[in-house]
């Protein structure tokens, strides 16, 4: 059951491959456990040029099995038995968690780039034309506003928000300093709290409350989609988190995933992190 | 015979259309929304179902309902007729255990399963050796779908039992014959009606369970994903055509189960 992370074998990875022909073990079919925003930038342009370049070069054709669950739901359900291959989260617990389980190596954070692939800001969306006019944290607390973050128990971006909120409280940036009781009316005020952060957004867009709190990427995305809600500069808190996303891959020699699965693994996992991938994820809205 | 009239009275009209009104409130509106979202752009929504994951997704859940049909309807015969016609210590727990899956939410019930077979699970050893994935495979979708369908066909058939008697069973014994003659010329016939009406609910719940599917299968596009999950991630997706298609066929799929059960069930019924 010995596992690494990917990234600590990035420099060798694109010599690392070898798959044999064959059945699903044989690393032609990967599974991705991921959270559920990178959903488009994965499915639809990552993945599949991912498995175009594996063609063209001519190797064997590589499918996905894909799941998109929110951060801590993906977080347990791999640790309980899941054979993902690479895993994708947005919360560095949620990764401590399958180190603990012994799924990933503790180096997993030791790249240049602490294991991030992307990044983005916490931030407000709001209704087209901001009609109840929120341009701080502080406004989500007033009566009469409605709110939507997830649900912190099974959602990463959910933590990322209070961090955010709290944070921007204690420099004194948001409310009157006391960040506990700005917390308070702000969860008080959430109307829905979703699993994961897409269902509190796609909420959102569906006519669900005044606000929501989200990832910066998440509103860009939507308005790609054509959905009527505001993201202008003027409604990015002006102290708010960066919110981190994180890879890793899963190694593992194990009885249903081969060797030759963990390298092309591996070679996905290093795709994440190449130009092409994050100007992919840079055009649904993602900071490289 | 005058207080009898009374209650034919003025107060019934109101009571039919109060029903009336509920109804079409609770069911018929959700149901005309969906097939008017599905009309929206009816070109989308049949473009869903040549698509292999919304295929194997339906398939998937299709597998699920027909396997846990069969071994609800094994079971649930076996487990009324015993629970009825047997005297035995822990009858009347037994009776409690088999009600315990409407009680329980779907989503501890997926959890539930990873104590049992997940990788630190009670019973690993034994799926280890067996070589058979349980837990974000068929077989662990399976076993929780049959888990919260499990009281349907014992409870229909167990009433019906009760209601029968055991008069006609006892008259077979005493004209010389066997158990088994017993059981497929007398007790068969007699339960039909209520297997039926026990099938149609456990067709209809297997098709339509989500929350223990999800947890226990993780929704993995092309392994484990259902129809009921491929809808949820559907509207994550923004892509309501394809949430519409799969969720008529879904209704559609349960209407003919009910259709066909009730139909069995009336033509058994004596």
């Amino acid at each position: 059951m010995r596992r690494r992370i990917l990234t600590a074998l990035l420099s060798s990875a694109f010599v690392a491959t070898a798959p044999a022909c064959g059945n699903k073990s044989d690393g032609n079919t990967l599974a991705v456990a991921a959270y559920t925003t990178p959903r488009e930038v994965f499915a639809r342009s990552i993945l599949p040029a991912f498995a175009a370049a594996r063609t063209q070069a001519g190797k064997p054709a590589v499918t996905f099995e894909e799941s998109y669950q929110a951060s801590g739901a993906q977080s347990r359900a791999v640790a309980e038995g899941f054979e993902a291959d690479v895993v994708a989260l947005s919360l560095a617990p949620d990764i401590e968690r399958l180190v603990k389980a012994g799924l990933v190596d503790e180096t997993w954070d030791d790249d240049a780039h602490g294991g991030m692939i992307t990044r983005s800001l916490v931030v407000i969306a709001v209704r087209a034309g901001n009609p109840k006019g929120i341009t701080d944290w502080a406004d989500l607390a007033k009566d009469g506003v409605e709110v939507l973050t997830p649900n912190v128990r099974t959602s990463g971006g959910a933590m990322w928000n209070i961090a955010a909120i709290y944070g921007a409280s204690k420099r004194g940036h948001a409310g009157d300093g006391d960040a506990e009781a700005l917390l308070a009316g702000i969860l008080g005020n959430v109307v829905v709290m979703d699993k994961g952060a897409r269902d509190s957004l796609v909420n959102f867009e569906n006519g669900v409350g005044d606000a929501a709190i989200t990832y910066e990427n998440e509103v860009l995305l939507s308005k790609q989609e054509g959905k009527p809600i505001d993201y202008v500069s003027s409604n990015v808190p002006k102290d708010t988190l960066v919110a981190s996303v994180y890879v890793l891959g899963e190694l593992e020699s194990g009885s249903s995933r081969s060797a030759a699965a963990v390298s092309v693994a591996l070679l996905l996992a290093a795709l994440l992190l190449q130009p092409l991938a994050q100007r992919m994820s840079a055009r649904a809205g993602r900071d490289g | 015979m005058a207080e009898a009239k009374r209650k034919h009275g003025f107060p019934r009209v109101w009571l039919v259309a109060a029903v009336a009104i509920y109804m079409l409130a609770v069911v018929a509106l959700p149901l005309g929304a969906l097939v008017a979202g599905a009309a929206d752009d009816i070109g989308a929504t049949f473009a869903t179902l040549g698509h292999p994951e919304a295929r194997g997704a339906l398939f998937r859940t299709l597998a699920l309902a027909t396997t846990a049909l069969v071994i609800d309807v094994i079971f649930g015969v076996v487990a009324a007729i015993v629970l009825v016609r047997d005297r035995f210590f822990g009858r009347r727990l037994l009776g409690w255990i088999i009600d315990m899956p409407l009680a329980m939410s779907p989503v501890m019930i997926g959890v539930a399963f990873f104590v049992l077979f997940g990788r630190q699970g009670w019973l690993q050893p034994i799926v280890a050796a067996t070589g058979i994935d349980v837990v974000f495979a068929f077989p662990g979708m399976l076993l929780v779908t049959v888990f919260v369908t499990l009281p349907f066909v014992a409870r229909e058939t167990q009433l019906l039992l009760q209601e029968l008697g055991s008069s006609e069973e006892e008259a077979a014994a005493t004209l010389g014959a066997n158990r088994w003659q017993t059981f497929r010329m007398i007790t068969l016939p007699n339960i039909l009606p209520g297997v039926a009406s026990g099938a149609a609910l456990v067709v209809a719940r297997a098709l339509g369970e989500f929350g223990a599917v999800l947890v226990i299968g993780g929704a993995i596009s092309g392994r484990t994903d259902t129809a009921t999950t491929f809808v949820y991630h559907a509207v994550e997706e923004r892509q309501p055509a394809a949430a519409y298609g799969i969720s008529i066929v879904l209704v559609a799929l349960s209407l003919a189960a009910l259709a066909a059960f009730a139909i069995v069930h009336n033509r058994t019924r004596r």
